[in-house]
């Protein structure tokens, strides 16, 4: 799901495109943190905080073990913890964070899952629902024949994940 | 708003969103009305998932002047390689004013893109002018406060044009000399 798109942030990465790069993800970053900050100027302002943040990092010569998008959302996380929280209490975890990202490898570090693996306790026929539906685009009678089960078991499947993910997120 | 109507609206959402359209999140926050956070969660953990999608250009403007610390409109002018002049031009001639009054709108443009003029009373001709002429919702780009965080200085591409261009723009309070209130004052102002 993410391989073209990590091999593209690879390529700006080595050639130096880091504004490129950055502003690949300018929508992600507004769009998460309009769903994290209810005000549209602190949204902005914590994408905007997120942006320097990240040029900083690259501009100052760090690399990453995990794909760019992995350190993206993370400094999403972070940035948005910080306003709430008014300052910068979790900079040192922050930078913990970077560090580790830049010497261990993707594995160690959490947010390099797919949608349908973002949560342990989702069942595989509920992970394969997700799947199905958010990633091969697949409507809900597709998803049944794919499966063998009725439209209804496969909308109950699907109900089920999507209050498990509110939950956990939560 | 139910259960059942918040996981539709996520999942009208996510699949638009898959599909390479660009739903727009806040829309999607307002249907979602008192279920928002709920709502909130599930967007937020998808597209932590998913391949971030290309930003807009207005995307791309916001952040520019936030991080810039510029003018939203002044970024999108400059983006789509237009002198003020010619906005002013267009906006005398789209909006019939007398061309001799260029100086007055000249200098309500300024004030406008600068965010010393306060949006709310700007006539809807001057925001479909300005919207057909720069591609963009302007009036939507007005409402941003140019103020944002200390920018940085390595992501300044191009600090000494964009200066150049803000030190050729009018003086701030040019449209306050104007002496009688007229048809450009109640298209700027709202009152004549």
């Amino acid at each position: 799901m993410h391989d073209a798109r990590d091999a593209e942030d690879q390529r700006k990465l080595e050639a130096g495109e880091y504004v490129a790069l950055l502003e690949s993800y300018y929508g992600v970053m507004l769009d998460r943190s309009r769903v994290k900050v209810r005000r549209e100027d602190d949204a902005v302002a914590v994408a905007a905080e997120v942006a320097i943040r990240l040029l900083s990092e690259l501009k100052r010569g760090r690399r990453y073990r995990v794909p760019f998008r992995v350190v993206v959302h993370q400094v999403i996380k972070w940035k948005a913890k910080e306003h709430f929280a008014r300052g910068k209490i979790d900079e040192v975890d922050l930078e913990d964070w970077l560090r580790k990202a830049s010497t261990e490898s993707t594995d160690e570090l959490e947010g390099d899952r797919g949608f349908e693996g973002l949560i342990d306790g989702l069942t595989e026929l509920e992970q394969e629902v997700l799947r199905l539906r958010y990633v091969e685009d697949l409507d809900f009678q597709e998803i049944a024949k794919r499966l063998a089960k009725e439209p209804n078991a496969v909308h109950q499947i699907h109900h089920r994940a999507l209050t498990k993910l509110r939950k956990e997120a939560a | 708003m139910s259960e059942v109507q918040l996981e539709t609206l996520f999942d009208e959402y996510a699949t638009r969103y898959l599909r390479g359209e660009r739903p727009d999140v806040r829309e999607y926050l307002q249907r979602a009305g008192a279920e928002r956070e709920e709502f909130c969660r599930l967007v937020d953990r998808f597209l932590e998932a998913v391949p971030a999608r290309e930003p807009t250009e207005e995307d791309v403007v916001i952040m520019q002047a936030r991080i810039e610390q510029q003018p939203p409109i002044l970024v999108l002018r400059l983006r789509r390689a237009l002198s003020r002049e010619a906005v002013v031009a267009a906006l005398v001639d789209r909006l019939r004013l007398d061309p001799a009054k260029s100086g007055k709108v000249a200098g309500y443009y300024h004030a406008l893109e600068v965010g010393n003029l306060d949006p709310e009373p700007v006539s809807r001709r001057v925001w479909d002018v300005l919207a057909e002429l720069l591609s963009a919702n302007v009036r939507w780009l007005a409402g941003l406060r140019p103020e944002g965080p200390a920018a940085a200085v390595a992501y300044r591409r191009e600090p000494t044009l964009m200066q150049a261009k803000l030190d050729r723009a009018a003086p701030v309070g040019a449209a306050t000399e104007v002496a009688e209130p007229d048809e450009i004052d109640m298209l700027f102002t709202g009152s004549a």
